[in-house]
């Protein structure tokens, strides 16, 4: 393992532990001793086999979010509309499977989040591409909009047969994505996370496209000199972005809920900025560091059901974990640096 | 009627105001207070803690803007002194503050059985010019922190174009080496400037909880800290700009709250809340020229 590596594996678990230790500390203002709360925390994430399942079910739309971000922002662009783009996802698969009570409906349901969520986002690209727009403000924006959109339909059109809540009916069985292990709810949805997540790192790194979106990320006007569109890639990174974050829908009303309601899973997008900067934006480092927080998750979940302590220590803990893990790039700059000037030194005698 | 409406969009422009022209000075040194939106939240939240527990709406304003001051030294600590990356860093610290308010609301007041207020900021009718038909109700039946705009504005015009310290905070974001070679520090400008905005955006985002609701709820911002954000560009980094843009949004949300309560119209809801949102996006993609500081967004490393 070179030292580069090595740091980030260093830097990145001090940073978690820092953060659970300030979290920690947190906890002491509720009158509860920390270390008893984090045995909790622990024993509750591996209580047995159905809790081990959640912490894969709940890592599945983290997975798909974290790669939204990620993608765009190795081409130097920031989608911070996930979230919005997750619940055009999820209108597309909740629309389909309720249309076709049927098992084709779950491929059909892919195609469709991918692409109708690609282009909600794709115009996001394409308003920065056409008119300059500021792509992280339209893209943060758009969220909202998204979000009153689900809203509006799942009143009006969606809504279930008794028209009692604004939610739709439950799914037909048969448009659920089966399951992969007897006695959780560990669904297909998490393979197909992993196998997209190593399809985005394929993309990225060993195809001339690739190529192209890390140029223009690293230096726009020098990729235009070499013939390379960013515009076309603007709008590219972000329908694939936007499609990426539509499949977490699929995973979610298809594998988890069977149907979609208001306020269905509302920090999803933000949490997956979150990963994706935990996990230096590489889609292998995604797949880790989702597991991570869908652990932090059940943990947490199960303790605040028995321990009292509010639910809301889970955001407070990823919050801290990610601030630490932004100081740790200053750290590792640092390393990275004093480690040069040394060898100019050796290389000066 | 219409009076009302406009009478509601002034004070709804209120906070706005506050944040977009703390994001005019700050980006002006070429900073972006992304974690605008965690400092509004922070601010409602502790506005609200202090004032009910001390009964006093001038303590509430008072923690609010001690709040958002802290928040925004953890944000100017990385993004100035660890030179990091702006939106990634407010993004987190969005992400800290959410849950570091829904946690703190928890200790603080447990799981209250009925809802807990405070009597909000009320309207202080200002003699003789509440008078004036029409834009008397409209300008000057409104609360202290509405007042406070109307100076800030031309107040932040007059610092930023006619005072040395304006002068030193527009060549920060434009040219920071010429301030640097001028014996001034750049990064002492800078995280002064974001001090001084978190003060007043925890102020901004107190409007939201003390100044006109009288309660907390953990969504109650609501990306309106984003939208103060969006305000500044749309109003070209300048006050006299941002205090127009503020106006529309003022309005839009006026108008949205007025349509949601009346019977007769049959478009739906969720349009009229989502009108602000879609407005913004409008406004970013019709406006043609930005006077962008050149060094937004950008840390200052110094050359050896």
């Amino acid at each position: 393992m070179d030292k580069k590596t090595r740091d980030i594996l260093i830097t990145s678990f001090l940073a978690v532990i820092l953060g659970l230790i300030l979290s920690g500390i947190m906890i002491l203002f509720l009158g509860k001793n920390p270390i008893s709360v984090f045995a909790l925390l622990f024993s509750s994430m591996f209580r047995d086999g159905y809790t081990i399942g959640e912490i894969f079910v709940k890592a599945t739309p983290l997975i798909f979010t974290s790669l939204a971000f990620a993608f765009t922002f190795k081409a130097n662009l920031f989608n911070i509309g996930a979230q919005g783009q997750f619940y055009i996802g999820s209108l597309a698969a909740v629309s389909i499977s309720l249309l076709i009570p049927h098992p084709i409906a779950i491929v059909l349901a892919i195609i469709f989040s991918f692409v109708l969520s690609g282009i909600w986002g794709g115009l996001i690209g394409y308003f920065k591409a056409r008119f300059k727009a500021n792509e992280f403000l339209i893209s943060m924006m758009s969220t909202y909009v998204a979000l009153n959109f689900m809203n509006y339909l799942l009143r009006t059109v969606l809504i279930e047969a008794k028209g009692e809540y604004p939610q739709t009916d439950s799914l037909a069985r048969s448009t659920w994505l089966f399951k992969i292990v007897p006695g959780t709810r560990l669904h297909f949805g998490f393979i197909l996370a992993v196998v997209v997540a190593i399809l985005v790192w394929l993309l990225l790194y060993r195809t001339t496209l690739g190529f192209r979106i890390r140029a223009v990320g690293q230096n726009q006007e020098a990729a235009r000199m070499s013939g390379v569109n960013p515009e076309l890639i603007f709008v590219f990174t972000f329908f694939i972005s936007g499609g990426l974050a539509g499949l977490a829908g699929v995973t979610e009303v298809n594998g988890v809920q069977h149907m979609l309601l208001q306020g269905f899973n509302p920090s999803i997008g933000a949490i997956g900025i979150g990963i994706a900067i935990l996990a230096n934006a590489n889609p292998i480092g995604i797949i880790f560091a989702s597991i991570l927080f869908g652990a932090l998750h059940v943990g947490g979940t199960i303790m605040g059901q028995i321990s009292g302590v509010p639910s809301s220590i889970i955001d407070l803990m990823e919050g801290f974990v990610m601030v630490f893990v932004i100081i740790s790039y200053f750290v590792r700059n640092k390393l990275e640096v004093n480690r040069e000037k040394k060898l100019l030194l050796e290389g000066d005698n | 009627m219409l009076v009302n409406l406009l009478s509601r969009a002034i004070m709804m422009s209120t906070p706005l105001l506050f944040g977009a022209l703390s994001e005019v000075f700050s980006e002006r040194t070429g900073m972006m207070v992304t974690a605008i939106e965690g400092i509004f939240l922070m601010g409602a939240w502790a506005g609200f803690t202090a004032a009910y527990i001390s009964g006093s709406l001038g303590m509430g304003l008072l923690f609010a803007a001690i709040a958002g001051l802290l928040v925004a030294m953890l944000y100017a600590f990385i993004t100035v002194t660890l030179k990091q990356h702006q939106i990634v860093t407010g993004t987190a610290i969005n992400i800290l503050i959410a849950g570091l308010c829904a946690f703190l609301h928890r200790v603080v007041f447990g799981v209250p059985l009925s809802p807990l207020t405070v009597e909000p900021l009320h309207r202080i009718a200002i003699p003789l010019l509440s008078k004036i038909p029409v834009l008397g109700p409209i300008f000057f039946n409104q609360n202290i922190l509405t007042y406070a705009m109307y100076l800030l504005v031309p107040f932040g015009f007059f610092v930023l174009y006619k005072t040395s310290l304006g002068l030193v905070i527009r060549s920060t974001g434009e040219n920071p080496e010429a301030v640097d070679v001028s014996g001034i520090n750049v990064s002492k400008v800078r995280f002064i400037t974001v001090m001084v905005s978190g003060l007043m955006c925890g102020v901004a985002g107190a409007f939201y909880s003390i100044g006109y609701l009288g309660m907390f709820t953990t969504n109650i911002i609501g990306g309106r800290g984003w939208i103060a954000f969006a305000i500044c560009f749309l109003g070209n980094w300048n006050p006299i700009g941002a205090f127009i843009g503020t106006i529309i949004f003022g309005l839009a949300e006026a108008f949205a709250i007025l349509m949601q309560s009346s019977s007769s119209i049959s478009l739906p809801n969720e349009l009229f809340i989502a009108l602000p949102y879609i407005l913004t996006i409008v406004l970013t993609i019709s406006r043609k020229s930005f006077n962008v500081p050149a060094k937004l967004g950008t840390a200052y490393i110094k050359e050896n």
